[in-house]
């Protein structure tokens, strides 16, 4: 049967550059998390009985809620304060 | 410093999409069930107590275990990705293509136009400029990394979708607009095309009987055209993992796209009102969710109106498309301009302030504004539970003449523009120009 040539329809995909995790902590015990709310509908009382859990089942670690100022932009003023304060975070959460 | 990211289970596939293109092996994250929004605290804590139904461990021993765990080299070495793709698919018979385009999800699942060399010769006659030259980008979100595409790759997806050379200015106008046909949000919005100047009549656009309908090659195809390319060419639009409305929508097919009708408009074109000359084409893309129908201006159409409105998500907006029946009873009623009309929507449009902030859109976006002090937003966020506030501000109402006369129908679209904070840029204008394409 006839072989046709045709054209791929697909785009131009960026190339992908690696980006690694950070380091893991060895413990949770005695160190700062930051329980990030992104700003979806319920993350922040999600962050709240988050913070509950840890208080009653964790209380060696201290949490600390924050709101991320735009949930579709960088927030580099949470970011620093996070990199200052705290030892991990946690984001969450939407839908 | 360690982080690790809470979702709702519904997205583990994007998720392990995201974290890919993002040229990491693996991300921290922990899943609770879907859905969180609407659940009381307690419930909510119940999914902290309960399993992460992905990995199928008590949440909170995954959340914890994420900071914790340790990682190999490639964790913190990253991944890179070369996903360059051939210009052209190995050859083949006609019927093995086609099954490898559908299989590829490069259709919409209707028969497609194979693109041969000589029919994507054919198409570029359309255009005066090099198959080469960079059109644009796109992508389906704004978290996820931007494709972009050359005129011949807007060429190729034309002819699929059955589109004549002639067609091509308008589709590589909305190919260069940067906003997406095939935009993945849970809310499953499509878009429209509205099509102005001397090029609708050029080529055959219906902006009269029908025009909304399957019935003009030109709308049908050009409306085709721009979803297949936007799908293709901003790296897919797949169930899971670039595609997540929840209902998706039949507009998508062929992106709601038509003509206005500015021969029988009472008012300047739509392209006009937003920086464009009036011998000049240019085409304009909005997303819309649905609409409401309704026939002719009646003794209590004030109320109506209202009515058809109230029930919108302010932060959506809206496009009232009217037939020019309708449009000139509106100037016969005293709104003489489509600014008019804009404004006596925006001033008589109005909910009480405990249905606006009850809304989805204005919990999430609308008080993200609120609470960074924007105007009028932040005044609203303290206004007592009845007081009235406009359901849109003005420019979230968009108005367009479309129709046949055949009766004075018009419909209020919910929708318009894509907010800034969504667009591949947030400076893309919504119209753009059709000529610079020819």
């Amino acid at each position: 049967m006839t072989k046709l040539t045709v054209l791929h329809p697909t785009g131009l995909p960026p190339k992908v550059t690696g980006r690694g995790l950070a380091p893991p902590l060895e413990a949770l015990a005695g160190k700062t998390v930051f329980l990030v709310d992104v700003g979806f509908e319920n993350s922040d009382t999600f962050m709240t009985e988050l913070q509950g859990w840890f208080r009653q089942h964790e209380p060696n670690v201290r949490t600390n809620v924050v709101r991320w100022r735009n949930q579709h932009a960088p927030d580099p003023d949470l970011c620093n304060r996070i990199r200052a304060e705290g030892d991990a975070a946690i984001l969450g959460v939407g839908t | 410093m360690p982080a690790v990211a809470v979702h709702a289970d519904v997205f583990s596939r994007l998720v392990d999409s995201v974290v890919r293109v993002n040229g990491m092996p693996r991300a921290r994250r922990a899943y609770v069930p879907t859905p969180v929004m609407g659940k009381a605290p307690a419930e909510l804590r119940s999914y902290i107590e309960g399993q992460d139904p992905v990995h199928g461990r008590p949440f909170m021993a995954e959340l914890t275990d994420a900071l914790t765990r340790p990682v190999d080299q490639a964790d913190l070495r990253g991944v890179e990705l070369d996903r360059s793709a051939p210009r052209l698919v190995d050859a083949d018979t006609e019927d093995n293509l086609l099954r490898l385009f559908e299989e590829n999800r490069w259709t919409d699942y209707l028969p497609i136009v194979l693109p041969t060399e000589e029919r994507v010769e054919a198409m570029m006659a359309g255009t005066s400029r090099g198959r080469d030259e960079m059109v644009g980008s796109l992508r389906p979100t704004h978290y996820r990394e931007a494709w972009q595409f050359t005129v011949e790759k807007v060429a190729v997806n034309a002819v699929m979708a059955g589109a004549r050379p002639e067609y091509l200015p308008v589709i590589l106008a909305l190919a260069s607009s940067g906003f997406s046909a095939r935009i993945s949000s849970t809310s499953s919005m499509a878009a429209m095309a509205v099509v102005n100047g001397p090029i609708r009549n050029e080529i055959g656009m219906n902006a009269g009987l029908g025009a909304l309908g399957p019935y003009s090659h030109a709308n049908a195809t050009i409306g085709r055209a721009y979803g297949l390319l936007s799908q293709n060419l901003q790296g897919g639009s797949v169930l899971g993992e670039t595609y997540m409305g929840c209902q998706g929508n039949s507009y998508a097919y062929n992106s709601l796209t038509f003509a206005e009708n500015e021969e029988g408009s009472p008012w300047r074109p739509y392209h006009e009102r937003h920086g464009f000359a009036l011998g000049e084409s240019a085409v304009t893309s909005f997303q819309v969710w649905g609409n409401v129908w309704t026939e002719g201006l009646r003794a209590t159409w004030e109320e109506k109106v209202v009515a058809m409105l109230a029930a919108m998500e302010p932060f959506l907006g809206t496009v009232l498309l009217l037939d020019p029946l309708v449009a000139r009873r509106f100037v016969d009623l005293g709104l003489e301009t489509a600014e008019d009309l804009t404004a006596w929507v925006h001033e008589h449009a109005r909910i009480p302030a405990r249905l606006y902030w009850e809304q989805y859109t204005s919990k999430n976006f609308v008080r993200e504004d609120a609470d960074l002090g924007v105007e009028p937003f932040a005044t609203y966020a303290s206004a007592a539970p009845d007081d009235m506030l406009p359901v849109f501000q003005p420019e979230k109402i968009q108005v367009v003449v479309v129709g046949g006369s055949s009766n004075a129908q018009w419909s209020a679209f919910m929708g318009g523009p894509l907010d800034s904070r969504f667009r591949n840029n947030p400076d893309d204008p919504p119209t753009v120009s059709v000529d610079a394409w020819r």
